[in-house]
């Protein structure tokens, strides 16, 4: 795998958007497993900053995962 | 900080104090997964744990420690982290005790808050288009519409997407903030 294509893939498993199954339960981002296991903990890693990042740039403090979460119980 | 000052509010239905208390508690919660980092999706795992905050808080006891709802979020995660582990291979994996579970919640800080804002403003144009977009669709869509919206080739989104957070993370660093060090990155 090029480094391009797996810091795309690393891009897409660090977005805190997951698809709905038909159970309403969120499913993992198929990038995810075309990872490595050291793609997956970079991945991981970055989530940790970006999700700082975010929380710190959001008005209530909360990061994407923190919106994605009160958007789903706010829908119910 | 004991976020339990929340709980009674979580428990009668009130979002906005659960948005305060997930504000506070979802690092903590992120944090107790690294170990299962290379095994599950560790972003459905939290989100997941937080929305069981949400549902299970009105029957969630007091135990006269502090952030008692935080422990409980812990816990579930570690758990449905394990059980995916266990789904997938099939293979023993040993529950954590309660001491072992990391639960110190993040308090804001308006400095950090300042100082992203000053490196978010010096940010080039695609890159500051890419941030602010994921920002705004706050993880309810995906990078496919949000790259249609804003007329990038998906690669090219979280290419730059990739750039923005590079580029704000070494504003900082230049400026003494390490983001992440506290939670042993």
């Amino acid at each position: 795998m090029k480094p391009e294509e797996r810091q795309v893939l690393i891009e897409r498993v660090v977005s805190a958007h997951r698809a709905l199954d038909p159970l309403e339960r969120l499913k993992s981002e198929p990038a995810f497993h075309d990872l490595d296991e050291a793609g997956r903990r970079e991945a991981y890693e970055l989530a940790v900053k970006t999700r700082l990042l975010e929380a710190a740039l959001d008005e209530a403090g909360l990061s994407s995962t923190g919106r994605a979460v009160l958007a789903r119980i706010t829908r119910r | 900080m004991d976020l339990d000052v929340h709980l009674e509010a979580i428990g009668a239905g009130d979002t906005q104090a659960f948005a305060r208390w997930v504000a506070g508690a979802e690092p903590a919660v992120r944090a107790s997964l690294a170990p299962f980092a290379a095994q599950v999706d560790v972003e459905v795992v939290v989100q997941e744990a937080l929305l069981r905050a949400w549902q299970l808080a009105p029957r969630v006891q007091r135990d006269g420690k502090a952030n008692c709802l935080l422990r409980f979020s812990v816990r579930a995660a570690r758990n449905l982290a394990i059980d995916e582990v266990r789904h997938r291979r099939r293979e023993v994996v040993r529950p954590p005790s309660d001491e072992e579970l990391p639960v110190a919640p993040v308090e804001p800080d308006p400095l950090l808050r300042r100082a992203i804002e000053e490196c978010r403003a010096k940010l080039p144009k695609n890159p500051s288009r890419a941030l602010l977009a994921r920002v705004e669709a706050q993880g309810t869509e995906s990078d496919s519409k949000i790259a249609e919206r804003l007329g990038m080739k998906l690669n090219t989104l979280l290419k730059n997407f990739g750039r923005a957070r590079q580029f704000l993370l070494e504003c900082l660093e230049r400026r003494g903030v390490h983001v992440g060090r506290e939670l042993s990155l």
